[in-house]
């Protein structure tokens, strides 16, 4: 199949929206869930950005969140189909609790993604589209400036509770 | 070029990009977010150049593990697990 990007951009654009959705759905910019995502939404308010954008990036960069299960999954339905996703949904879960998070933001993102890239799929969408996407969709949050995404993430947090 | 070549691409492109991000930034646990970025670049390549079930494992053992080691170095930073 050739590459068409139109395809990735939404792949990534999907991909977004589900772990950003998710993620604030298990409230993690609420707060730090472990004191090393503390510190880096300290780190990150030093450097100008907001603290509870900062505590959810903390919390992805501290255990497998929405966006590690996105990703995945993504890569168990391209190599497995379905079972390949529900097997990373699987791996996930172990992997929040050997990061010592108490949470299913991760197990929840996996299980979802499983069935939104096996529905893409029959839309003509490979799922390898849906892996860049999910890089390309980290990268906008983790990737580019920390204190621009913070804020963003601190905007939709306030969103998301109003 | 097919999709998963250009998956690969994308994947591949955006890890070299992230160790730039990690050489140049100076702050420790800020130099964390774009290692973030560079482990799902890295378990993607995983699982597009070796598309066999085992794979899935192998992306998932080394997400979570380097996961784990960021977690680790900033729970150090922030001075052990006494709050936990």
């Amino acid at each position: 199949m050739m590459v068409d990007p139109l395809h990735i951009l939404i792949a990534a654009a999907v991909s977004w929206i589900n772990f950003v959705t998710i993620d604030l759905i298990f409230r993690l910019p609420q707060q730090g869930g472990v004191s090393g995502a503390r510190e880096i939404a300290r780190q990150i308010e030093d450097g100008g950005g907001t603290l509870h954008g900062g505590y959810m990036m903390g919390n992805i960069v501290s255990s497998p969140d929405a966006s590690a299960g996105t990703l995945l999954a993504a890569c168990g339905v391209y190599i497995a189909g379905i079972p390949g996703g529900i097997l990373a949904a699987l791996l996930v879960y172990v992997g929040n609790r050997i990061c010592h998070d108490p949470g299913y933001a991760g197990t929840t993102g996996a299980l979802f993604a499983t069935f939104i890239v096996y529905g893409f799929s029959l839309l003509g969408f490979s799922p390898a589209e849906f892996i860049a996407g999910m890089v390309i969709a980290i990268l906008t949050i983790q990737g580019i400036s920390a204190v621009y995404a913070s804020r963003l993430l601190s905007i939709l947090w306030r969103w998301s509770r109003a | 070029m097919n999709t998963d070549e250009a998956a690969l691409i994308i994947c591949a492109g955006i890890a070299a990009y992230a160790t730039v991000r990690i050489l140049l930034e100076k702050n420790t646990l800020r130099k964390l977010p774009f290692l973030n970025v560079l482990s799902f670049a890295v378990a993607g390549s995983i699982a597009l150049l070796l598309p066999h079930p085992l794979s899935i494992i192998a992306a998932a053992a080394y997400f979570i593990g380097s996961t784990l080691e960021s977690n680790a170095i900033a729970s150090t930073y922030a001075g052990g697990i006494r709050e936990e």
